[in-house]
């Protein structure tokens, strides 16, 4: 135990030795007591890491001047640590003891700098784009536009070092480090940079920096490679869910475990997606957003109708899975598998055909009352068969008078009141439906304020010679036939009157 | 004790036990069998006890071609009809039965004829004879207008129906009296 101490004080040694020594250790240590082993390992490890991003850090210093490096949050990189940590008290009382003591050292203060500049080596994609963000100062003299082009940073990290100081693109073989179309667009684009050549020193830094890109993310390989090695140990039930491989990424895009636990399910969904399409690819067969989910063996043999759905299952069950295993809940993995089993059994389910349809009887005729429908639409449709005033008035007839008649002497049709002495009116008129009457009111409103050039002798009745002017009496209830309220034979509007006897 | 309700036309009496498939409200049409009558206390009992339905009864023998092909079409609707109409065949040559084709005067094979609530349907089609339907039907669509028309007639209180088949879809025979 005293090693540790030992290796602590010392100053970091070189990343290449430290690699070798973890993966001896990890080798050693395979067959061995699991949890000795992996902390020995999870420790030499940790020093990699932290060795790597000393260096890394240094060189930052000579490198270029703004640092707007940004300060993550803790928890990941101590996870595994806290890991390995939570494996200890397994083993006898005696060694946690000893790993307090030791615990307590490691948290002395340059542990706690080294591990907070080093939780970014975790962050893959955050600590290469940082790696990115220094190496697209420098070529950014030469060629700007690369940078929104490649977005990947290995990649980005790769294609500058091809590319070099060259100014003709053509010169340079991109074939394998990206995606054909890309080059094509990136060439394009080079030929009409507006960019200048580097200068030596500068070519040299940028070399430099992206040598430690790729360097750092070979170690990152490495290190997932490691952990999923250990990924039964580390979490037996979220690699019985969906296999070790995928396990390991999930954790490491995720930070460690116990991040990948708090996520909510649909993140661990989506962890690993790839980027928005580039260079005009068409996103009119973009598929839904899953990722490293979609390397999972029960995702690809589910049919692609139920993708979507099995993607949502597997994910939230397999957010569940990294919980247990978070807590350290279930160390066999019965809980992965009852949880792969229920999935499994759920997309069988779905491919279920429907059940057969029974054929009804027919309903019993007039046993449902017909929809009645209402409105304006019905109301207006009506009108069209209403039974009209002249109508009316034709049926009727005056008691002793005989009704005219369309072929004269009672032949052809009879006109009843039509047109008769004492109707009140002077000619029966198409007596206006109250829907038009409400429509001519709403018009008559709007267009009542005219633009004002009219002279001020117009007025809004017009007279045809058809018509006349026929003002009507608004005392005359001679013709109200729609009602049957008002009285015909009692007056409504006279009084009883006396008559002087002279 | 005993509760006094009136059946309803699943639990008509008449239905014998080999045949209480077709009135449970078989799902497949193929195998459904039609209740046949032989007794008179049986009509009796269909007639007295459909109620609310139409009870369409079919005098007949079972080896003739065109009872055949009238037994093919009821078997089909019977599902489908089963809401509001029940079906069964009468066997014609069976003794008791005699008084029901003396009554209805039953000459021409195969006859259908309607009741409503233990009335008497008749269906005016344009041929001579109001009270039965003589002869098959040429759809199966054709018989269950013809059970509509009766149940609506029937429903209002009306104990003679027109027919709602066009002319050309009626089957037509001839009336002889007394052999002339």
């Amino acid at each position: 135990m005293a090693m540790y101490t030992l290796r602590l004080s010392r100053s970091p040694p070189s990343p290449d030795s430290l690699l070798r020594e973890a993966e001896g250790a990890g080798r050693r240590n395979l067959g061995g007591d699991g949890a000795a082993g992996l902390l020995h390992a999870g420790k030499t490890w940790a020093k990699i890491m932290a060795s790597l991003a000393d260096s890394f850090l240094a060189d930052l210093d000579e490198l270029s001047d703004n640092e707007a490096y940004p300060e993550e949050d803790n928890a990941e990189a101590g996870g595994a640590d806290e890991d390995s940590d939570d494996d200890m008290p397994d083993l006898e009382s005696l060694n946690y003891d000893d790993l307090d003591s030791v615990s307590k050292l490691q948290k002395t203060q340059r542990y706690n700098d080294i591990m907070q500049k080093v939780e970014g080596a975790l962050e893959k994609s955050t600590d290469l784009s940082n790696q990115g963000f220094i190496l697209e100062e420098d070529p950014e003299l030469k060629f700007p536009e690369l940078e929104s082009l490649v977005h990947h940073p290995i990649d980005y990290a790769r294609v500058v070092k091809k590319i070099g100081n060259e100014v003709d693109l053509t010169l340079v073989d991109l074939e394998g480090l990206l995606p054909s179309a890309v080059i094509m667009v990136v060439s394009v684009t080079a030929s009409t940079t507006s960019g200048k050549p580097l200068s030596e020193e500068n070519l040299l830094k940028t070399i430099e920096a992206c040598d430690r890109a790729l360097n750092l993310d070979a170690a990152k390989k490495k290190v997932l490679d490691f952990v999923e090695g250990r990924m039964g140990y580390i979490a037996p039930n979220l690699s019985a869910i969906v296999g070790s491989a995928v396990a390991a990424k999930l954790m490491g895009i995720a930070g460690g475990l116990g991040a990948l636990a708090k996520m909510p399910a649909c993140n661990v969904q989506l962890l690993g997606a790839k980027r928005k399409n580039l260079a005009g690819f068409s996103t009119a067969t973009s598929q839904f957003r899953v990722g490293y989910l979609e390397h999972t063996e029960i995702f690809q043999s589910t049919p692609p109708a139920l993708r979507t759905r099995a993607c949502r299952l597997i994910a939230a069950k397999s957010t569940l899975a990294a919980r247990i295993d978070s807590i350290r809940g279930d160390p066999t993995g019965k809980a992965g598998r009852n949880l792969l089993e229920e999935i499994r059994k759920k997309i069988e389910k779905w491919q279920e055909p429907p059940p057969p349809k029974l054929p009804k009887p027919l309903p019993v005729p007039d046993s449902e009352p017909k929809k009645k429908r209402g409105g304006r639409r019905l109301r207006k449709m009506k009108e069209r068969y209403a039974v009209t005033d002249m109508m009316k008035l034709a049926n009727r007839m005056q008691f002793g008078i005989p009704e005219e008649s369309s072929l004269g002497d009672g032949l052809g049709e009879g006109y009843g009141m039509l047109g008769q002495a004492g109707s009140g009116k002077l000619r029966v008129s198409a007596a206006q439906n109250k829907l038009a009457a409400k429509v001519a009111k709403k018009f008559k409103e709007k267009s009542y304020g005219s633009s004002g050039a009219t002279s001020g002798l117009t007025s809004s009745l017009a007279f045809t010679p058809v018509q006349g002017i026929e003002l009507s009496n608004p005392q005359a209830h001679g013709n109200h036939l729609g009602s049957g309220t008002q009285s015909t034979y009692f007056s409504e509007t006279g009084t009883f009157s006396k008559i002087k006897r002279t | 004790m005993f509760v006094c309700r009136p059946l309803q036309g699943s639990e008509n009496p008449f239905i014998p036990e080999e045949d209480g498939a077709a009135r449970r409200g078989e799902g497949e049409m193929g195998s459904v069998v039609l209740p046949t009558l032989r007794r008179k206390r049986e009509v009796d009992a269909a007639i007295r006890d459909t109620l609310d339905m139409v009870l369409v009864l079919r005098f007949g023998r079972a080896a003739d071609a065109a009872c055949l092909q009238l037994d093919d079409i009821l078997a089909k609707s019977s599902w489908d009809i089963s809401k509001f109409a029940t079906i069964a065949l009468v066997d014609m040559d069976s003794e008791e039965i005699q008084v029901y084709v003396d009554y209805f005067d039953i000459t021409l094979v195969p006859a259908t004829i309607f009741f409503f609530n233990a009335h008497h349907m008749k269906m005016d089609s344009g041929t001579p004879d109001h009270t039965k339907w003589i002869g098959s039907f040429s759809s199966k669509q054709d018989f269950i207008d013809v059970v509509e028309a009766v149940f609506r007639g029937g429903m209002k209180g009306k104990l003679i129906v027109s027919c709602p088949l066009p002319p050309e879809r009626i089957p037509r025979f001839q009336l002889l009296f007394k052999d002339v």
